[in-house]
């Protein structure tokens, strides 16, 4: 079809509606807004190419070219949610771009020309359609906007200085941590989608304890002086970012503890450093991805993936580790890539799966460690080739 | 009733189809000798052996182009390739394929019930509309009068041994054929393949695309700027848009390049010793040939240029129409509006244009 420079965008918005409207059901219901940042993602990529490139260089586009057009789209749109930091599942995102980009193949091959006869000769122009189409996009992602703006958490904010805990947030809101804020005793997280940010955390039996809630975001949390584990996580979904826990002192206790939140989907430990305790990071029954972690001097083992668990270990740098550097433990199955193990001390493994887990190791770096990678008791070590 | 056709050919046909959606048979006025709309490209099609048609899969009568002819070719052949070879923009229905699409249409929308088996020989503005031989006064008029006669080089005519493409006839030993257009290269394949000798005779190279025109002409894409050039300059474009082309492909390629090897292919100048010569030259161009046209620029003093009738961009004549009444043309004599109005998709221009007017009824 040879579309002209109006045409092409109203089909876009045309086609793009319902998605949008969808998008902001989903996360209406859902209190996530991932899938309107990402349907207005789809449309700002769309219509940007529509009006720079498209329009340019394809005087005519065949029905072919829909495949790489929409995976170019595709793959800008991704980036930019990556650069933008949009929090979305990765699996249903694609799943609402190619729902968006097969309902606008049905409607410009066989919807728009049955609504409107000269779809084809006008260049894809829809005439009023198309300008209610533009204002009900718009009025859909304002109202998106302002009904995310309404009911997002509140924002509480931690004046600088120590406050005694321990500190127990029982309400959905973002706690931010003013330069200086401290936390003596710890924090235990009991409510849905609290977001902790900047705060530090020192002693308290955990660090940090998150039980039986969901959507829980620790952001550039610093925790010290635990009794127990540094940021204790059970039965709750949680994304750990850019943390810093000192386990330095504690020979028993965990540096992170990520456990039995199988049924809570996919936790992440992302950019964190962790130094001391028996296990730097540790998941249990979890589906967890360990990422882009510096894990320094535990008394046990650097990282562990156990009791069941499927976890990708990817881009970590663990050091010091007494014992084992990454373990994949108790039928357990684990993507371990890309990450470096360097001075394991005693008899111990850089990488080790033991008791029926399977472990699939690609791009390691193993240096100084008494063995390399090893499985023991009917487990299995998958390089690639 | 309000609304006539004049004419029962395929742009008729089509136009027939889109103002179907909106009113009953009862209600249109068809005029035409041929109750088979397709008769007289059946005709021609046998007369050059056509197999597959040069449209795709949007080339056919109905008013939308969703479902185009591959989804019913797909059903019938058991196979997702014409879908496939749509995507790709390969797809082209055989003839046969698109004369069933035409006959379920005929059958099954009425046309009948609006034939009037009368030629016109007159459309004239009286009051409230057209007037149409005395059959009647319409508001609503389209004109379809298809192509004015074959066109045969002025040099050739009488010539025993010239036959027009268009007409029934066998290849001779050596043949030479006139032209440059889908039809020459349609004859050269044919007379090859009888296994006769063939000259091609013509005064430019062909065109290679694979529609009458360049597709964003089919589209407002390069339609809006076709209708801002002057007068002068429009013509001009339409005459380079309407030089005689036809289709890239290693079918009609392999063909001629092994013939040329063998020395059973070549091109001249002009029309040598040949002992039949085939003009594949088209139709006359101009509406001065169609009695029915001239006699309306005459008796209404329409604007014309080069030949043309000037048109409005829906295909109706500016001079005529109003918001109470319409004479609009279809088929080749509106390419002033479209250029590819002799197409199938030109008729669903002119019909969606014509049907918009009609509602102003």
């Amino acid at each position: 079809m040879s579309y002209t420079l109006r045409g092409r965008l109203e089909s876009r918005l045309a086609a793009l509606l319902p998605v949008v409207a969808a998008a902001a059901l989903l996360a209406l219901a859902e209190h996530k807004y991932w899938p309107v940042e990402a349907a207005a993602l789809m449309l700002a990529v769309g219509i940007a190419l529509d009006a720079t490139v498209y329009h340019a260089f394809l005087s005519y586009q065949p029905g072919w070219a829909s495949l790489p057009l929409g995976a170019l789209e595709l793959a800008l749109v991704v980036a930019l949610m990556h650069v933008a930091g949009v929090m979305a599942p990765l699996g249903q995102a694609f799943a609402l771009f190619g729902a968006g980009w097969l309902l606008a193949q049905v409607l410009g091959h066989a919807g728009f020309p049955l609504l409107r006869l000269s779809y084809a000769e006008d260049g894809g122009e829809l005439g009023r359609l198309g300008a209610a189409a533009a204002v009900s996009i718009g009025a859909t992602l304002v109202a998106a906007g302002t009904t995310a703006y309404a009911l997002s958490p509140p924002v509480v904010h931690l004046a600088a200085g120590v406050h005694q805990g321990p500190l127990v947030i029982t309400h959905r809101e973002v706690l931010v941590g003013d330069r200086g804020s401290v936390v003596r005793g710890g924090i235990v997280v009991k409510a849905n989608g609290v977001t902790v940010k900047n705060v530090s955390v020192v002693g308290g039996e955990n660090g940090i304890t998150v039980e039986n809630v969901r959507d829980t975001v620790l952001d550039g949390v610093s925790v010290s002086g635990a009794r127990l584990d540094g940021i204790h996580v059970r039965l709750a979904g949680v994304m750990i970012k850019n943390c810093t826990v000192d386990m330095i002192g504690n020979h028993l206790g965990q540096g992170i503890d990520i456990s039995y939140n199988m049924d809570m989907g996919m936790s992440m430990v992302e950019g964190c450093t962790v130094t001391g305790g028996m296990e730097g990071i540790t998941t249990h029954s979890s589906m967890t991805q360990v990422m882009d972690n510096q894990v320094s001097r535990t008394t046990m083992r650097g990282i562990s993936v156990t009791e069941m668990s499927m976890g990708m270990v990817m881009d970590n740098e663990v050091r010091d580790a007494h014992g084992i550097g990454i373990w994949c433990n108790d039928r357990s199955m684990c993507s371990i890539e890309n990450n470096t193990v360097i001075d394991t001390t005693g008899a111990g493994y850089a990488i080790l799966a033991s008791f029926q887990s399977e472990a699939d190791l690609r791009g390691n770096q193993l240096a100084a460690n008494p063995i390399g990678a090893a499985a023991i008791e009917s487990s299995e070590v998958r390089r690639d080739r | 009733m309000t609304v006539a056709i004049v004419g029962s050919g395929l742009a008729g046909f089509t136009a027939y189809q889109t103002l179907r959606r909106e009113l009953e048979p009862e209600e249109i006025a068809v005029f035409g000798l041929d109750e088979d709309p397709a008769a007289t490209f059946r005709r021609r099609a046998a007369a050059i052996r056509q197999r597959e048609m040069r449209s795709e899969s949007d080339g056919h009568c109905r008013p939308a182009s969703f479902p185009g002819l591959s989804f019913g070719a797909a059903v019938r052949r058991r196979s997702v390739r014409p879908l496939v070879d749509t995507v790709r923009d390969r797809f082209h229905p055989t003839v046969p394929e698109f004369l069933a699409h035409v006959e379920r249409l005929r059958s099954r929308s009425g046309w009948e019930r609006s034939l009037h088996a009368q030629r016109i020989e007159s459309v004239r503005a009286v009051d409230g509309g057209f007037e149409l031989d005395g059959h009647g006064t319409f508001r609503h008029v389209l004109v379809a009068p298809g192509h004015p006669g074959l066109n045969v080089p002025d040099e050739l005519a009488g010539d025993p041994r010239v036959v027009h493409a268009y007409e029934p006839h066998d290849y001779a030993a050596t043949v030479t054929v006139v032209g440059a257009g889908l039809a020459a290269a349609t004859e050269w394949l044919n007379a090859l393949a009888a296994g006769s000798e063939v000259v091609s005779v013509r005064r430019r190279e062909p065109v290679r695309q694979q529609l009458n025109v360049p597709r964003e002409y089919l589209s407002r894409r390069a339609l809006d700027h076709f209708h801002r050039l002057p007068a002068q300059e429009r013509a001009a474009r339409l005459a380079s848009l309407l030089a005689p082309s036809y289709p890239t492909g290693r079918q009609w390629d392999e063909p001629l390049a092994h013939a040329a090897a063998e020395g059973r292919f070549r091109v001249e100048e002009r029309v040598n010793g040949a002992r039949q010569v085939i003009c594949a030259t088209g139709f006359r161009r101009g509406y001065a040939h169609d009695p029915l046209l001239a006699r309306v620029v005459a008796e209404h003093g329409v604007e014309t240029k080069d030949g043309w009738i000037v048109l409005a961009r829906d295909g109706s004549i500016p001079s005529l129409t109003d918001a109470t009444r319409t004479l609009a043309l279809a088929g080749v004599a509106a390419q002033w509006a479209f250029p590819a109005a002799d197409t199938l998709t030109g008729a669903k221009y002119i019909a969606h244009g014509f049907l918009r007017r009609c509602r102003t009824r």
